[in-house]
């Protein structure tokens, strides 16, 4: 101890200051320096690559010598780019509003009108959100298909008055399905909001002699819009970067995550494909900024001393009127699930009942699909707990360290969120195919990079967020105790933030199992996983198989989240917010 | 043994280099003795905790040097300087039972196991939680007071060489906030470490601490005794912080060697200055602005105009018990807050809205420069 202070006193020469720096505790940017150098490999390098191919000739050649804007051209010349591009539009835009307008009355009835089952109205909300989306999708088919029994039955009614129910195939049902699957984000945001709205302020505006609509108009409706806004703007870039919807439900009407596989898979163009990527980027873009400069400036801090428990409305008619809403719009929501369960049971169902009641489906998945099976469970699980480390590393250090420059590395770890699954997997491509200096093509590397990229915002979302209710002086006292950081991190940090950590991975563990988008372009023949048989059973007609599969996943997914659910405390939702 | 404490220019800027960097220390320089319990006092932002925790290494100081015992800690990391801190919010861990918390330092040491049972049950004996030992609840089974009790003992289990206390008592309610403050001097007496405590109340510290540091805006204005601050403030902002302060706006007119005269503004008389009470910077030129201060006990009110007299006029007459406070309000030109005049018992003959004469007791008049507002 005692040679510290001769230090103080040569701390001005040179030969000091490096003393200094040796003696300075460096682990801080060691650790800091892991995940930079995985974002750095991992996720800028890919972005860089496949902004480069955006300008390159169509084909896989990296040619830095040939820079053109051919790639976008075609986005003036080809029909089938252009109709892409404005589907996506369509999409996008129908099923954000048509999310709201389920979303938003029942995230208010839930929230605010007297009805039974509130507590399993939220939990089952969040199941759609959840389950795959593509599994979705394809019952739909079931029902609503070329073949749909209940399409059957609409047309019973209909074809006698001259009038014929379309298959769902194209834009209605790709918006149709979405809107199921993503309704939940906008009602789940939108209650809590409902329910959290300050009750003084709406009474103070009855007092002041306003009438219930117009306190609902000028006070409640501005007062959440922003929460509203931002459900809006999740199921936007939610619907816009959707893979498995419109490849099982489009029919011949491409969107742009569709027709970038469709670039990939056809013609292994990799840069034509980045260059759609782009597009698909730039609209991204274009929302967030237009969310974030102009929807967030209207976010109101409420001023207010006293918190009141809201009124619910008690009227007879409306709690009927509330309740039936919410059961219907669950029901339907929840209609696929019910279908593939009954389809996994039978050989087919083509007409009023499915015929042929087997086991053979369930029976058939060790001998058809083992591989598939381990190798779900294996790129999952092993993803999952490496993203548990770098997101709960990545917070920490964003949060509690706060070095320069850690707001940019909060949107590097978030840039993902909002890119689309087949983006990614182009933009891993592009970096690591081929004759690439880490040649990754192919290998259960690249899908657990693409894996870890795509949901450690989920584990860090949720992580920061224990963060910030944790009190700094808890570790602060730590350190005064004596103890370095990195044992403050194990004993008090990791212990007091494990709700965050567990709920991020369950989050992340539970959707990387069924992940489609991103795996879709990456999967070599050793890397096959579930979602990917399931996929190609829906594509060769193999209903029964896919049902069966789905069912599986099923059950699996909703065990860990009423697993999770069941035990106290943890919150799925922290990491599902931006 | 203890260690004296040395603060050589410490500065902390924060935001350096940004829009807006705001200067929460300015060359403090200071030295605490070995086992003293030392009270850092000020109105909030005036650089008290940044200070703290800049002798705890928790900020690191923008320059300057902070000493212990004549070693220079300033870049040793805080987890190497052996000290213990107690924090506002106690900072206890939810996760761990009462002895674990108390034991933290000790595991974070490698202490043998017997060493650290032994020295967990001292040290719980000290701050006087015994029987909570023997239950072993978690933190959140106790009360605030056993809570703070707690905090404490984590700190001082491993004898830190310093113990730094952040406003520990403000989470309490008023009553165990007195009863703790006399806990947490026996507790220092006890164990002789060279303390820091820091507070925004000055009852509070001026009860508990051996001397004070008032501080305002990045720099201590004064360090000394409770008697000292309280009977010899040196500038009109420590008057008024430690205690209360009656100001009369005048003009300095007479500066000879030991005769100080101060030319009172409106009734327009002089008065001088009691001994040791000019607290003029040298130099002030005959002319200037400054200001007569006068405690509460210092003024007494009256109905018959005498020389040297304020007239004025009662607004309120409140018995506290041991003396009656008189609120005057005098011509605003003399000063714009009403007069607080304490006097040992009722005058009789005053009533509220009554026209009164103040005096100042014969040489008790303090001079000072005016603060900030108080010139106009």
């Amino acid at each position: 101890m005692k040679d510290r202070n001769l230090d103080s006193s040569i701390s001005s020469t040179e030969h000091g200051g490096f003393k200094k720096f040796l003696q300075k505790d460096l682990t801080p940017y060691l650790v800091f320096l892991i995940p930079m150098a995985f974002l750095c490999v991992f996720l800028f390098w890919p972005l860089v690559t496949t902004l480069l191919r955006a300008f390159m000739k169509s084909g896989n050649k990296f040619d830095l010598g040939a820079l053109g804007v051919s790639g976008f051209e075609k986005f003036f010349t080809s029909a089938l780019y252009q109709r892409s591009l404005r589907n996506s539009f369509i999409v996008g835009i129908s099923v954000t509003l048509c999310s709201l307008f389920i979303g938003v009355p029942m995230g208010y009835f839930v929230a605010r009108v007297k009805i039974p089952g509130k507590s399993l109205l939220l939990s089952l909300g969040i199941l759609p959100v959840i389950m795959p989306s593509f599994i979705g999708a394809f019952s739909w088919i079931i029902l609503l298909g070329r073949q749909g029994v209940l399409r059957h039955f609409i047309n019973i009614v209909l074809v006698p008055l001259g009038l014929e129910l379309p298959p769902i195939y194209g834009m209605f049902g790709m918006i149709f399905c979405m809107s199921l699957t993503y309704y939940p984000f906008v009602f789940l945001l939108s209650h809590g909001a409902f329910s959290s709205a300050n009750a003084l302020l709406e009474d103070a505006g009855m007092l002041m002699g306003a009438g219930r609509w117009r306190v609902l108009r000028t006070i409640t409706f501005p007062l959440v819009i922003p929460s509203i806004g931002a459900a809006a703007l999740l199921v936007f870039i939610r619907s816009i970067g959707n893979f498995g919807i419109p490849a099982i439900i489009g029919g011949d009407q491409y969107v742009l995550p569709t027709l970038i596989y469709f670039r990939v898979n056809g013609f292994w163009d990799l840069n034509g494909a980045s260059s759609i990527a782009v597009v698909n980027v730039l609209i991204t873009g274009a929302v967030l900024w237009f969310q974030k400069y102009v929807v967030s400036r209207r976010e109101y801090e409420t001023i207010s001393a006293s918190h009141v428990e809201i009124q619910q409305h008690k009227h007879p008619v409306l709690r009927v009127v509330a309740f039936l809403y919410c059961l219907v719009v669950l029901l339907v929501s929840l209609a696929p699930q019910i279908v593939i369960i009954v389809m996994s049971f039978f050989e087919k169902w083509q007409g009023l009942l499915p015929e042929g009641f087997t086991l053979a489906n369930f029976s058939k998945i060790p001998k058809n699909s083992p591989k598939e099976l381990l190798n779900s469970l294996y790129l999952s699980t092993i993803a999952t707990l490496l993203t548990a480390i770098l997101g709960s590393i990545i917070a920490y250090i964003t949060e509690r360290r706060k070095p320069k420059g850690a707001g940019i590395l909060d949107m590097a770890v978030m840039a993902p969120f909002i890119l689309p699954g087949t983006v990614v997997s182009v933009a891993l491509l592009s970096a690591f195919s081929g004759r690439s200096a880490i040649p990754l093509g192919g290998t259960y590397t690249i899908i657990i990079i693409a894996y870890m990229v795509r949901r450690t915002p989920y584990v860090y979302r949720s992580v920061a967020a224990s963060l910030t209710q944790l009190n700094p002086s808890l570790e602060e006292a730590s350190t005064i105790a004596g103890a370095h950081w990195i044992y403050t991190f194990r004993r008090v940090s990791v212990p007091l933030i494990l709700p965050g950590i567990i709920s991020g991975s369950i989050l992340t563990f539970s959707t990387l199992l069924q992940e489609l988008s991103t795996t879709i372009l990456l999967y070599g023949a050793r890397t096959r996983t579930v979602p990917i048989q399931i996929y190609g059973a829906v594509a060769d007609g193999k209903m029964g198989e896919a049902s069966a599969l789905s069912v599986l996943l099923l059950i699996v997914v909703f065990a860990i989240v009423y697993a999770t659910n069941k035990s106290k405390g943890r919150d799925l939702s922290a990491g599902l917010k931006m | 043994m203890s260690l004296d404490l040395n603060y050589r220019e410490v500065s902390k800027v924060f935001g350096a280099g940004g829009k807006t960097p705001v200067e929460a220390l300015k060359k403090v320089s200071f030295t605490i003795k070995p086992g003293e319990l030392f009270c850092l006092l000020g109105p909030s932002g005036c650089g008290k905790t940044t200070l703290l925790r800049s002798t705890a290494g928790l900020e690191s100081i923008t320059s300057g040097q902070i000493f212990y015992g004549g070693r220079d800690m300033t870049s040793i990391p805080p987890f190497r300087r052996n000290i213990g801190m107690v924090f506002q919010s106690f900072a206890l861990y939810p996760h761990m039972n009462i002895f674990e918390n108390v034991a933290y330092g000790l595991r974070v040491r490698k202490t043998p196991e017997a060493e650290v049972r032994r020295k967990v049950s001292e040290v719980m004996e000290l701050v006087g939680l015994t029987e909570e030992l023997k239950r072993n609840p978690s933190p959140a089974g106790l009360s605030g007071g056993q809570q703070q009790r707690v905090a404490i003992a984590r700190a001082l289990v491993y004898d830190p060489d310093l113990l730094l206390l952040d406003e520990p008592l403000a989470n309490l309610d008023a009553k165990l906030r007195r009863y703790m403050r006399a806990e947490i001097r026996r507790i220092q007496k006890a164990t002789n470490i060279t303390t820091i405590f820091v507070t925004h109340d000055q009852e509070e510290a001026m009860a508990v601490g051996d001397r004070l540091a008032v501080m305002r805006r990045g720099v201590v204005e004064q360090i000394g005794s409770s008697d000292e601050l309280y009977n010899k403030p040196n500038s009109a902002f420590v008057a008024n912080f430690i205690g209360k302060m009656n100001f009369f706006k005048a003009t300095l007119a007479l500066w000879d060697g030991e005769e100080v005269r101060a030319r009172i503004i409106g009734p327009d008389f002089e008065l001088e200055a009691g001994k040791g009470r000019n607290h003029l910077p040298v130099g002030t030129g005959v002319g200037s602005r400054i200001v007569v201060g006068a405690r509460p006990e210092q003024l007494s009110v009256g109905l018959r105009r005498v020389e040297g007299a304020m007239a004025g006029k009662v607004n309120i007459i409140q018995h506290l018990g041991q003396f009656v406070r008189y609120e005057v309000s005098v011509d605003p030109v003399v000063s714009a807050q009403p007069f607080e005049v304490d006097m040992p018992g009722l005058v009789s003959g005053i009533a509220e809205g009554d026209e009164v004469y103040v005096t100042i007791k014969k040489g008790l008049a303090s001079l000072y420069l005016p603060e900030e507002g108080q010139s106009e």
